[in-house]
């Protein structure tokens, strides 16, 4: 994959990161190198089973590579403690799922809020930041106090990019964001998605296999089946 | 305000509210259980030593358990078997005896609408006290001063609704078919105050009546048999053989010489002897062992309760995945998911003991109720003591409610983020 050029600590940066299922005769990702600036934006596309989830959780840190390293806001999360992983997880990664993820029992205003739980933004600034980034993406005080069952799947998605934004973090990763929606709804979620990053100066990175969601990104990183010819590329 | 582990806690519990309450109430019943039997285990054994009374010990008819003489001569268990005779009575406890300060002769048998009675003779009231330092109390009326007369025990008066200046007529032993002295009614001159002790639910009659009233019979038969006139029994032309009576109440001027007349006591084969506090002590040996059993029992239903625990939050866990899955995305940790899960864990003992103690501090104050209106015993659990077993059975709890949430909280710690995260179906 082609290298940025950051003036700043990157965002993410990836290399010589390779990820191989137990068993397999072949690695399923294969990445020497791969950055992404400061609130820049990028699409990651590929077939189903490339990988895209996957490298995703890797980033993350949820899974751990075969080998590489994955930094994030110049932090190797892979070389960090379970326990500081997790923390500096929540603090500075957010995560937007194609089905949103939302926590039954939990009020809108009261699942961002959740997010802030491991963040080290003040207790009392808590509900105040959430009710502001909810307010933002455009919730009333009703939809905040509603549980995600009782709210429209645009209303669902806008929580889901509250929460993960809600934690100031370095970069968001949007699993397939929209591919529980119908077109006519999905550039609306995008927008709401790359406006809410760009005013939050997070740095997104994608995955679709919606090749139609190409022309929303500047840069687009394609990854594909056969990660030994595939390499790097964008 | 913001969100912290015992909100997730609550909304989890909340989320699964009829399986909470129920795990909640099976916690709460054991907790109860446990509390009732802990609580009124001392307060039944204080119960029973306080109703033994100023006497140093108590003799029946040679030839029975000195336990069983107790428990009928004090507790009115049942109905005496045998009898001991005036004339042994007066053998060995009116010679002046410098040791006895007192024997007081008893006889019981009959009953008045179920309620015991015991036949005492004069004196009985001002020199017995059914609790050391408390004499009997007169509600109202006084003393009996006519053979005839009767004095009821505060529940025997309640529960017979007598009361001074009625006519009462005794019946024939203490079950439901005995035969009724209605030629011999007698008349209640006095209702006694509570006392708290099984002396609560007699009927106090005097012992020359009941000589009358059984002499009476006797002379009756003999006289039909014999086709002789019979003479009129009156308090004077008793004889000894007509003068039964089933115990004797007795108490020592010297606590250092009880040893002595319970020894001399006990080699004579015409008396059963038995020191009234020791043989409740033995008592309670026996019951002990029962009762440690039924505490063990309680126990097991504690410990079962704790795997309802166990099985309701591993059961929940399945549920749990994905929410489980995101918390881990939100940066919680595995040791944070595993104490989010043993704090449900917690809570759930928490609520079940803090319901078991309400239970059970209601449940013994029924079980007080009934063993004060049935028994005239007082069983009441001094509240310092109810405390103390209501901390240490709440404590009990919450360590076996951890216990149980460590399995539910291991399956929570190894939940696997990534594979519940993927898109539902």
């Amino acid at each position: 994959m082609p290298l940025s050029e950051p003036t700043d600590t990157p965002a993410l940066s990836v290399r010589g990161l390779r990820f191989r299922y137990p068993g397999a005769a072949l690695d399923l990702l294969n990445i020497p190198e791969f950055q992404l600036a400061p609130a820049e934006q990028a699409l990651l596309t590929g077939g189903s089973g490339v990988g895209k989830s996957t490298l995703l959780q890797i980033i993350a840190g949820l899974i751990e590579p075969t080998g590489g390293t994955v930094a994030v806001a110049g932090r190797d999360i892979h070389a960090m403690q379970p326990g500081a992983r997790d923390t500096f997880r929540g603090r500075r990664i957010g995560m937007i799922f194609q089905t949103f993820h939302l926590l039954a029992g939990f009020s809108a205003l009261e699942n961002v809020m959740l997010a802030l739980m491991f963040s080290d933004l003040p207790r009392r600034e808590h509900r105040d930041r959430a009710r502001a980034l909810l307010a933002a993406l455009g919730l009333g005080e009703r939809e905040m106090s509603a549980e995600p069952d009782a709210l429209s799947v645009g209303q669902q998605q806008r929580v889901a990019v509250a929460r993960a934004l809600a934690c100031r973090p370095a970069l968001v990763l949007a699993d397939e964001p929209t591919a529980s929606l119908d077109p006519a709804n999905t550039g609306a979620a995008m927008d709401l998605i790359q406006r809410a990053c760009r005013d939050e100066r997070a740095a997104l990175l994608c995955v679709s296999h919606d090749p139609a969601m190409a022309a929303r990104f500047s840069r687009v990183v394609p990854l594909h089946a056969n990660p030994a010819a595939a390499g790097a590329g964008a | 305000m913001a969100m912290n582990d015992m909100s997730i806690v609550v909304r989890s519990l909340r989320a699964r509210l009829f399986s909470t309450c129920v795990t909640v109430l099976s916690v709460g019943v054991a907790v109860a259980l446990m509390l009732n039997l802990l609580a009124m285990r001392d307060a039944s054994r204080r119960a029973f030593e306080r109703g033994t009374g100023n006497m140093d010990m108590v003799v029946t008819a040679g030839g029975q358990s000195p336990l069983a003489g107790v428990l009928e001569a004090v507790y009115y268990a049942r109905a005496p078997q045998k009898y001991l005779t005036w004339a042994a009575y007066r053998d060995r406890f009116a010679t002046g005896d410098r040791r006895i300060e007192w024997a007081l002769p008893v006889q019981q048998g009959d009953s008045y609408r179920g309620m015991p009675t015991m036949a005492v003779g004069p004196g009985f009231f001002s020199t017995f006290e059914p609790v050391v330092g408390e004499p009997f109390r007169f509600a109202r009326g006084g003393p009996p001063a006519g053979t005839f007369d009767v004095v009821l025990g505060a529940i025997a008066a309640r529960a017979t609704g007598a009361d001074v200046g009625d006519s009462v007529a005794i019946t024939h032993g203490t079950g439901p078919d005995g035969h009724s002295h209605d030629e011999h009614p007698y008349k209640v001159a006095a209702v006694l105050e509570p006392t708290g002790t099984a002396h609560d639910r007699a009927v106090f009659i005097t012992l020359d009546s009941t000589w009358i009233i059984h002499a009476d019979d006797s002379r009756a038969d003999a006289a039909r048999k014999t086709g002789a006139p019979e003479i009129e029994p009156t308090a004077e032309n008793l004889t000894d053989e007509e003068r039964k009576i089933t115990g004797v109440y007795l108490r020592c001027r010297d606590g250092r010489v009880v040893g002595q007349v319970f020894a001399e006591l006990r080699q004579d084969p015409g008396f059963t002897a038995a020191l009234v506090q020791s043989e409740i002590r033995n008592l309670w040996g026996i019951v002990g062992s029962i009762d440690r059993i039924v505490v063990a029992i309680a126990a097991a239903v504690l410990v079962s309760s704790g795997i309802g625990i166990l099985l309701a939050l591993y059961n929940s866990m399945e549920q749990r995945r994905r929410q489980i899955a995101v918390l881990r995305v939100l940066g919680a940790s595995q040791p944070r998911i595993f104490s989010l899960v043993l704090s449900e864990s917690a809570v759930i003992g928490l609520l079940g003991a803090g319901a078991g103690v309400v239970l059970g501090f209601v449940g013994v104050q029924a079980v007080s109720a009934v063993l004060l209106e049935d028994y005239g015993l007082v069983v009441r659990p001094d509240p310092a003591v109810f405390a103390r077993w209501a901390l240490i059975v709440t404590g009990a709890t919450m360590v076996l409610a951890c216990l149980a949430g460590i399995i539910p909280a291991a399956r929570a710690y190894a939940t696997a983020v990534s594979r519940n995260l993927r898109p539902l179906a």
